[in-house]
């Protein structure tokens, strides 16, 4: 019997890897997926929550399911976006996008 | 015998598996290598919702983001070729502010995670009916609005990547 405690720490641990990602890395596709991590880390403690706290009806669990939609749109459109400028200049990394900088 | 041992086991294996392929993610050069580690990463949590009795979850975790969310990202990756970097270049300046500040707000939350503590788990069985009766009823307002969400998405992605083939051929004309 695994502790929740447990699964509440591994998801604070992925989540401040993602946030520590985001902070640090240039790249902007490599920030999506470090974006991507810590959206997976608020779902693995909202099920753990809802699986072992929650009343009949799992609440946790279909957050869960809206966080998934979420996630796919903003993956697309952040691609997009990414594509788009780098069509204007071929590059990726976030602190040499200065085109819409005054 | 029982096999009371297993299922720590396993979670150990799995959480390993998720903090050491997160860790390699915003560690690693090779961008390909980082995409394919963040699936592993995925699959990992996927199994520890299989762990935790959401079952459903798992599914969709592995339909969506191993499947659906690598693709397009591996597609990014195909699409912004950019060659591989020094070690020293891929971060960015910030840095050792940057995770001075992540680490102490980090270590605190991680002590503070292992003080929840739970009642004992009810009797398994799924959790397939539960979320499909909530979904359908309680949140069925909700679920229109997130496939509204989806389509605006779709557009916008399309909008945002579209050429405007006639510009560029007057821009290329000599």
């Amino acid at each position: 019997m695994v502790p929740l405690g447990a699964y509440i720490a591994v998801s604070a641990a992925l989540f401040f890897i993602g946030c520590a990602g985001v902070l640090v890395r240039r790249n902007a596709v490599v920030i999506l997926m470090c974006v991507e991590l810590m959206l997976n880390a608020a779902n693995l403690a909202l099920v753990a929550f809802s699986r072992r706290y929650g009343a009949v009806d799992e609440r946790g669990s279909v957050f869960v399911i809206f966080v998934f939609v979420i996630a796919a749109a903003e993956v697309a459109v952040g691609l997009a976006i990414v594509l788009s400028a780098y069509r204007n200049r071929p590059v990726v990394d976030v602190d040499e996008i200065r085109a819409m900088k005054g | 015998m029982t096999f009371d041992f297993v299922e720590p086991v396993v979670f150990a294996v799995l959480a390993i598996g998720v903090i050491a392929a997160g860790a390699s993610v915003v560690l690693i050069n090779r961008i390909t290598a980082a995409a394919l580690l963040m699936a592993l990463t995925f699959l990992c949590m996927a199994g520890m919702f299989v762990l935790l009795g959401a079952e459903t979850i798992a599914a969709f975790q592995v339909l969506i983001y191993v499947g659906a969310i690598t693709v397009l990202i591996l597609y990014g990756v195909m699409f912004t070729k950019y060659g591989d970097r020094p070690y020293g270049l891929f971060f960015q300046r910030q840095t050792p502010l940057a995770a001075v500040f992540v680490f102490a707000l980090a270590v605190p939350v991680a002590i503070w995670a292992f003080t929840f503590t739970a009642p004992p788990p009810r009797p398994g069985g799924g959790d397939l009916p539960s979320l499909a009766t909530s979904v359908f009823t309680d949140f069925s307002f909700p679920f229109e609005v997130a496939s509204v969400l989806l389509l605006a998405a779709m557009v916008g992605a399309i909008v945002l990547t579209k050429r405007d083939e006639a510009r560029e051929f007057e821009a290329r004309r000599p």
